[in-house]
């Protein structure tokens, strides 16, 4: 089986709009949290989301929106865009830079992308609330398009004229983990040789409130203390929106090229806890299956892993979910990986997180660190027993695992290993 | 027949705009709708919303088109030539043409089928048609693109002089495309080891498809048809070659009738290779007659695009085919 490389990485994050920024953000712990004027309401308990900086997106017609202005993009494309398929546009030219890749690269049978978004709520309303108000005929061309679940990969696969695999992936805070695996395998199993993997969330007010009716955000006012996974005083996470890309390859392009990888992906896995419809399981065991497998899939044993980059989000059950999985596959094994979740950080960017954060760890091996889990003054007691960093740690990880959860008890681990092609 | 009355419904009856008083929170909706647009074409708009003078929807109707053309491509519009292609040379994808349409719609308060939208395929179709729409005249019979073979059957010219690849017709004039070869019999003596398309073919070609335009788009009276045979040329003037053709040029020809009354049609035609001018013809008449029609003409477009046999070619672009 052809080997598989990360070779390009791009972000748009509330902890920076590239990879510098978000690699000093990840060693300093610098969070990317703000107050959100728009939850700045009586009603709205929940107060602080990851802010994306340097673009506004807030209107429902692209052409009101501002970005970087590096980044040239024409009507004609931004016209069809939800919020987060702009962010994703400007990661995805970032990946394209990083991994060098030229027109030709990007655009032949070989090369296929894969994305996961939870669509654009915002535009999903306002579209919809217009048709119901003025009648089929004003219904916008571009509202479907825009609006649903798969947006990401429309406006991609068409802006970027891929020509090899694609498609979307709907498994909640999971999706671009899944999206991640499953580009893996396209690869190892000789179907393509190149694979895009985009995550991408609005991350404003349409897509974090409906969170209110499970209660599972933060209600910190503070944004220096809402997010903090494995801390005992956690109390919900905080949502953040945004784009990231990765760029995989496989080992013949990487030398046809001559680039040099981030890491490899060395395999993954999946499994399901087949419990509750958001809850996830009291003792991890989907979580604990999906990492085992992942290391059964990459041939290496628990001890052979440095950090784990958690799924973590900072909710009362689910972290504690996460920690039993943990001490059930490494502890058992008598290994004791560092483990942080960047999510004290950035806050959770749901369908983006998978990607966003294997990007993370893939920039961490190559820069040559372990972030920190940050915001823990009293580690929750039930997550003891674990080897959590209070602070960034100056090692190169030489093999990292990323797990990824979400609704449905879906759970994704994917190991990454550092070394020469 | 049904698709015949639903698709010919708007046409053949005035709309009544102007009888709906134009309120104060009318002109706010449409400053919103056309906050993209140019101001004048705001100005048109609240005009035409006011009067119902059709006058000012060609205004309103580039202006808006104009706003959705990209700015790189948006002088083209300034110079006001109505054969501009959507498609191919504003860059007007069937999305864009929706957009377009929804824009229209709102602001000129009337309502486009699709399959009336088939046969835009210039800035001068688009004006035609929406003209038609709001005056409550007929449709005007949609252009038609003519393959060689299409060409070959109806023409009395004949190769090897014949000076046609493709042409498109329509009720306001024609459009051509001729490859000069190389071939042609006569370049071996015009000129020695020097090929030239002689000035004379030229004009010859225009005239050619002044005879096509005849043939497949001039208006004629019920159960009657111009006859193949009655056509032949009586005059040109002012003709002025501005570039010599040579092997490998490919000539855009255009004509458009200037006055036509049995016996006689007179056009004004034009040669251009790429963007240059290569020939301009300010008068070509040709005489016609009228022959006994075996079939009655169709109806006006709408009818004609229903039915599957019509050797109509709907742009493809303007046919709405979203992968869903």
């Amino acid at each position: 089986m052809p080997r598989v490389f990360i070779t390009g990485l791009g972000f748009v994050t509330s902890i920076g709009n590239d990879a510098q920024a978000v690699s000093d953000s990840l060693r300093t712990m610098r969070h990317g949290f703000e107050l959100y004027p728009p939850f700045d309401r009586p009603d709205m308990a929940c107060k602080v989301i990851g802010t994306i900086k340097g673009f506004t997106t807030d209107s429902v017609d692209p052409e009101d929106w501002t970005w970087p202005q590096r980044y040239e993009i024409k009507r004609e494309t931004l016209r069809s865009m939800a919020p987060h398929g702009l962010y994703a546009h400007c990661a995805f030219l970032q990946a394209l830079a990083d991994a060098r890749l030229s027109e030709p690269d990007v655009s032949n049978r070989h090369t296929g992308l894969f994305a996961a978004s939870g669509g654009s709520p915002m535009l999903t309303y306002y579209h919809h609330d217009r048709m119901i108000k003025l009648g089929p005929a004003r219904c916008s061309p571009m509202g479907i398009v825009a609006s649903i679940v798969g947006t990401l990969n429309f406006n991609l696969v068409a802006a970027f004229k891929i020509q090899g695999a694609s498609t979307g992936f709907s498994s909640a805070c999971a999706s671009s983990a899944h999206a991640t695996g499953y580009a893996y395998d396209e690869i190892a199993l000789g179907r393509q040789k190149r694979m895009f993997v985009v995550g991408g969330e609005d991350g404003n007010r349409d897509a974090i409130m409906p969170f209110m009716g499970m209660r599972t955000l933060s209600l910190q006012t503070n944004p220096d203390l809402a997010s903090r996974p494995f801390d005992a005083a956690r109390d919900g996470f905080v949502g953040t929106g945004g784009g990231a890309v990765l760029v995989l390859e496989s080992e013949d392009e990487v030398e046809r090229r001559g680039v040099e990888p981030y890491c490899e992906v060395a395999g993954w896995g999946q499994a399901s806890d087949g419990y509750n419809v958001a809850i996830s399981h009291p003792e991890g065991t989907g979580s604990r299956f999906a990492m085992e497998n992942a290391l059964r899939s990459a041939k290496l044993e628990p001890g052979a892993v440095d950090y784990v980059n958690a799924h973590a989000t900072s909710t009362l059950i689910g972290d504690v979910s996460e920690a039993r999985a943990l001490r059930a596959v490494f502890g058992e094994a008598g290994a004791r990986p560092a483990v942080s979740s960047t999510k004290a950080l950035t806050g959770h960017g749901l369908s983006l997180a998978g990607a966003m954060e294997t990007g993370f760890s893939a920039l961490v091996m190559r820069e040559g660190f372990i972030p920190g889990s940050a915001h823990i003054s009293r580690l929750d007691p039930a997550c003891e027993g674990l080897n959590i960093l209070r602070s960034t740690e100056a090692r190169a990880p030489r093999v990292v695992m990323k797990n990824s959860s979400g609704f449905g008890g879906a759970n994704v681990a994917l190991l990454l290993r550092r070394g020469p092609a | 027949m049904s698709e015949f009355a639903q698709s010919n419904q708007g046409a053949g009856k005035p709309l009544t705009v102007a009888n709906k008083p134009f309120a104060p929170e009318d002109e706010v909706a449409l400053r919103e709708a056309l906050k993209r647009c140019s101001p004048s074409t705001f100005e048109a708009a609240v005009q035409y919303r006011k009067t119902g003078n059709a006058e000012h929807m060609p205004a309103v109707v580039i202006g808006v088109i104009e706003r959705f053309v990209e700015p790189d491509l948006r002088a083209k519009l300034k110079d006001g030539d109505d054969d501009l292609r959507l498609i191919e040379d504003l860059g007007i994808d069937s999305l864009t043409m929706m957009e377009i349409v929804i824009l229209v719609e709102d602001v000129l308060q009337l309502t486009i089928n699709n399959d009336e939208l088939r046969n835009l395929r210039t800035v001068g179709d688009v004006k035609t048609f929406i003209d038609c729409k709001i005056r409550g005249l007929p449709l005007p019979r949609p252009t038609k693109f003519l393959p060689i073979e299409h060409i070959g059957a109806v023409m009395p010219v004949q190769p090897p002089f014949l000076f046609l690849n493709e042409a498109s017709v329509s009720s306001t004039g024609a459009n051509g495309k001729y490859k000069i070869t190389g071939q042609e019999f006569f370049l071996q003596g015009h000129f020695k080891d020097n090929p030239v398309m002689p000035a004379s073919i030229m004009l010859e070609a225009l005239g050619q498809l002044a005879v096509l335009y005849l043939l497949e788009g001039a208006p004629t009276e019920p159960g009657k048809a111009i006859g193949s045979n009655t056509i032949f040329f009586t005059g040109c003037e002012g003709v002025r070659a501005h570039r010599m053709c040579k092997p490998g040029d490919i000539l855009t020809l255009s004509i458009k009738p200037k006055r036509m009354k049995m016996p006689l049609a007179t056009f004004e035609g034009a040669i251009r290779v790429g963007q240059e001018k290569a020939v301009i013809a300010e008068d070509i008449t040709l005489t016609f007659a009228y022959v006994e029609s075996a079939v009655v003409p169709e109806p006006v477009a709408p009818a004609e695009i229903a039915a599957p046999e019509a050797p109509i070619q709907a742009a493809p672009p303007l046919r709405v085919a979203m992968n869903a």
